[in-house]
């Protein structure tokens, strides 16, 4: 298949949700959804049989935050795109998930273009 | 330490954390209305759905988003959702407590702790609540429905 895989991950359903209807938005091209998770646990697994080329994921979450599966994913997904989605909002919060190997920041909330923007950005 | 001093300046990081999470999601702007300190007759401002977070540290209470079933749905049309069920419901106010979270965090820094969003009932609203003072409450219109900000906040000891 062609275009470009995303996972999403996030523990609220309603932003997982939302981010895969953005996610189809004409202005990326093909962006295939090939997995969703709510924890960085089921992200982990997720990652390793899908393989996406692109992941959203929101730092704040149970069983396995966001920093912690940051680091995981690195290693499982070298190659892989990844934007960090999230409301801790301070500078430093963004410069550690930066410096853990992610690629993008995008504060929530986010409007429909912010999140199609950062899309762009993170698969340029 | 005066414990009653409730800066207007920090409850407003509350408040616009909400107003914040109104116009970012769904381009549609939500008003306050005049705040005021809630008597006993609290069963007015706790919705069919509420989000809390917790605080302690230098600080202790609680802020909570309390809001109709009605603003919920809307809301969640607005961003294009069609699963309206309760825990549709359920996560978008929690949502909204995690928008509050982030934003005290940047505010308040160490000074405060702040625990994970959760969503709450109407009966755990007013229990086990630390806080001496009364709440003070900030009615917030989005659309036509209305949602109250409750903020039980004071200055205590550091733990």
């Amino acid at each position: 298949m062609s275009g470009r895989s995303l996972m999403i991950v996030d523990d609220s359903m309603v932003f997982r949700n939302r981010i895969a209807r953005l996610a189809s938005d004409p202005r990326l091209g093909r962006v295939h959804l090939v997995a969703m998770a709510e924890n960085g646990l089921e992200a982990i697994a997720q990652a390793r049989h899908h393989r996406p080329d692109l992941v959203t994921m929101d730092l704040t979450m149970p069983v396995m935050d966001g920093p912690a599966c940051l680091e995981e994913l690195r290693t499982v997904l070298p190659a892989a795109r990844i934007l960090v989605v999230s409301a801790l909002s301070d500078r430093a919060t963004a410069l550690r998930a930066m410096a853990k190997g992610a690629h993008g920041f995008l504060l929530k909330p986010f409007s429909d273009d912010q999140m199609v923007q950062s899309l762009q950005e993170l698969m340029a | 330490m005066n414990r009653n001093h409730l800066k207007a300046e920090d409850v407003k990081i509350f408040s616009d954390a909400a107003l914040g999470f109104f116009a970012q999601t769904t381009g549609q702007h939500a008003a306050v209305r005049t705040a005021y300190l809630l008597d006993h007759s609290e069963a007015n401002v706790w919705s069919e759905f509420l989000g809390r977070i917790d605080l302690g540290g230098r600080y202790r209470g609680s802020v909570t988003f309390a809001a109709p079933r009605g603003l919920l749905t809307h809301l969640l049309l607005s961003i294009g959702e069609s699963d309206y069920t309760d825990a549709s419901h359920r996560d978008i106010v929690g949502e909204i407590a995690n928008q509050m979270s982030g934003q005290a965090r940047r505010h308040f820094g160490e000074a405060m702790d702040i625990s994970p969003p959760r969503v709450i009932t109407q009966a755990q609203a007013s229990a086990g609540d630390t806080a001496r003072t009364p709440p003070f409450v900030i009615p917030m219109l989005w659309d036509r429905y209305e949602a109250h900000l409750v903020v039980r906040m004071e200055q205590g000891t550091p733990r």
